[in-house]
């Protein structure tokens, strides 16, 4: 087997679930919504996980990063809608959500990320409910009014098409994303910038003195996420809902979710997001339909029994089990 | 480079952490390829001196040049790439990560750091694996291992790094006389296969001072005592009063 093959090995078990995932959505009869969310919770995790996984610092104003990637995508659509950009409009959405998204990071990574701790997470909490406020406070991008474009994405690309971008299109991106980010999570566990990551992990005043330059690499870890994020919220919120508020896209229930899915998963694992993002999203939607109104009361121990019994993750437990077999080197 | 310049260099370095003076007005020069051992009671100031040497705390006095250049205020990260390697009184390997890979990490960052592919860094951390004797172990979690062999494979992590200068801070701590030895043999071998300087820091375990260093310098309440060949310096009288206190008869003979 030759070498490239042999490091994208890993890979395969996550496109795979990916593939599967699609699969199933596609040819069970009312079952898209459900996998439209799930694809979305595995995509969430994926791109936290190259965050929070490999770094140990947990981010809690990590929807920030949808919230503006969101706005990116619902600024460029509402604007340019009647310039016949075509799906040049989609790419300069795009292309703005992950810029929007880079800068904030860049900003808050550049100062938060000299914190530690319980302090880099109790700053970060800052830093989401700073953002809706002063778009709210200070009318930036129309206020707490948000922006509506449904108009202006039928204009931009006519009606059916408009429809169909939102309720599957933009679903679809999603499963092209979330093994996007698994992909770049492998890059990262394969190449110096992982083994920088897994030292400040473990121990961060070791690391400086090992010679890693440990803010320079927990913020290419930052903003790799964050950019990341800016595409998932460009996609399955401003696509999908065609508008924005800023109380739906600051919400600090959907960090709250993500971390949940990285700790689930195995913090730092290639499949982890994958996993733990299943695991949450169809117990959440099971846990709502059996018992309605009940489902966080019972959600609640269930997760705490997890993380208490397996810290490391669902991954993290299955790749101890598999140490020193063949199945080591797929289950990453 | 010339030869006479000396690979470190303290100018009356003093470090206060409040109203106390942990390090002193201490100065002291490392030639290349040279083992000198500090040695001093509990609070004498050697830890204080290794993180001001290492970056890890500045000092609030004098000046710190490492082959001519002053880096008194050089960030810690940038001190490995130049030269600076470390190990630590308690070992601390990152846990997680294989033994393979905790080496492998010393060399990509270290002085070939910016050459060295992940790979390469791979196979010559197999080669320190051999040296420390562990092959064995490559694949287990470093976290799993004995504090021994912990403390073994931060020795090989920080050769890794290629440095110029190794700081040793209690390398032998809490060993039996059977590995002491060993490790002494160790850092012999390391000396003179790696061609790299020690400074080794030694609290009480004398016997490997005296088979190890060729200088050792005292420390006593933050400020160098004396700073002499191993064998003056062990029966400086100086040394014996503040620092091994008085001996029993024949204590000082095994040595």
């Amino acid at each position: 087997m030759n070498n490239t093959v042999k490091k994208y090995l890993p890979l395969f078990p996550v496109l795979a679930g990916y593939f599967l995932l699609f699969l199933v959505g596609k040819n069970m009869e009312g079952k898209w919504q459900l996998i439209a969310m799930l694809a979305f919770y595995c995509a969430v995790g994926q791109a936290f996980n190259l965050f929070m996984g490999m770094t140990g610092y947990v981010d809690f104003g990590y929807v920030a990063f949808l919230g503006v990637g969101t706005y990116g995508m619902a600024i460029a659509i509402s604007r340019w809608s009647d310039q016949g950009l075509g799906l040049g409009l989609l790419v300069i959405g795009l292309l703005m959500a992950i810029g929007m998204a880079t800068l904030l990071s860049l900003a808050v990574g550049a100062v938060a990320l000299r914190l530690r701790g319980a302090y880099f997470a109790i700053a970060t909490i800052g830093v989401n409910e700073g953002f809706r406020y002063l778009i709210e406070g200070a009318r930036l991008w129309n206020g707490s009014e948000g922006i509506i474009f449904t108009a202006q994405l039928n204009t931009a690309f006519g009606r059916d098409f408009a429809n169909v971008l939102s309720t599957y299109w933009a679903d679809v991106a999603l499963f092209f994303i979330a093994p996007f980010a698994a992909f770049l999570t492998l890059c990262f566990l394969r190449s110096r910038i992982g083994y920088a990551l897994t030292a400040i992990r473990t121990d961060e005043d070791a690391a400086k003195v090992m010679g890693i330059n440990v803010t320079r690499y927990k913020i290419i870890a930052f903003i790799v996420s964050a950019s990341l994020a800016g595409m998932i919220g460009a996609v399955s919120w401003a696509l999908k809902l065609t508008y924005v508020f800023p109380p739906d896209v600051f919400a600090i229930s959907y960090t709250i979710e993500a971390i949940i899915i990285v700790l689930l998963g195995g913090a730092g694992t290639l499949l982890g997001p994958i996993v733990g993002g299943l695991i949450y999203g169809l117990s959440k939607y099971y846990l709502a339909v059996i018992l309605p109104g009940f489902q966080l009361l019972i959600f609640a121990p269930i997760i705490i029994v997890i993380i208490v019994l397996f810290p490391e993750g669902t991954v993290g437990v299955l790749k101890k089990r598999v140490q020193g077999t063949a199945w080591e080197k797929i289950i990453v | 480079m010339s030869e006479r310049m000396p690979l470190l260099k303290l100018e009356n370095v003093t470090k206060r952490f409040g109203g106390l003076v942990a390090v002193d007005g201490v100065s002291l020069e490392v030639r290349h390829g040279e083992v000198i051992a500090i040695v001093g009671p509990n609070g004498a100031g050697k830890t204080t001196l290794f993180n001001v040497i290492n970056g890890v705390v500045f000092p609030d006095g004098g000046k710190i040049y490492f082959e001519g250049k002053d880096i008194t205020t050089l960030p810690v990260y940038k001190r490995a790439p130049l030269g600076i390697g470390r190990t630590f009184q308690i070992p601390r390997p990152f846990g997680s990560a294989s033994v393979r890979e905790n080496i492998a990490i010393g060399g990509m960052f270290g002085t070939q750091g910016h050459m060295m592919s992940v790979d390469q860094s791979m196979e010559m951390a197999d080669r320190y694996i051999g040296l420390i004797g562990l092959k064995g172990h490559s694949d287990k979690p470093a976290g799993s291992l004995t504090p021994t062999e912990k403390k073994l494979v931060e020795i090989a992590r920080a050769l890794a790094m290629k440095p110029k200068l190794l700081l040793m801070d209690e390398a032998m701590a809490g060993m039996n006389p059977k590995d002491i030895d060993r490790m002494v043999q160790l850092i012999k071998e390391i000396r003179d296969t790696e061609k790299l300087a020690i400074v080794a820091m030694v609290e009480h375990i004398m016997r490997a001072v005296a088979g190890l260093a060729e200088r050792v310098m005292v420390m006593h309440q933050g400020a160098k005592l004396v700073d002499e060949p191993t064998m003056e310096a062990l029966s400086d009288p100086r040394v014996i009063e503040v620092y091994l206190g008085h001996p029993p008869e024949g204590h000082l003979a095994d040595r």
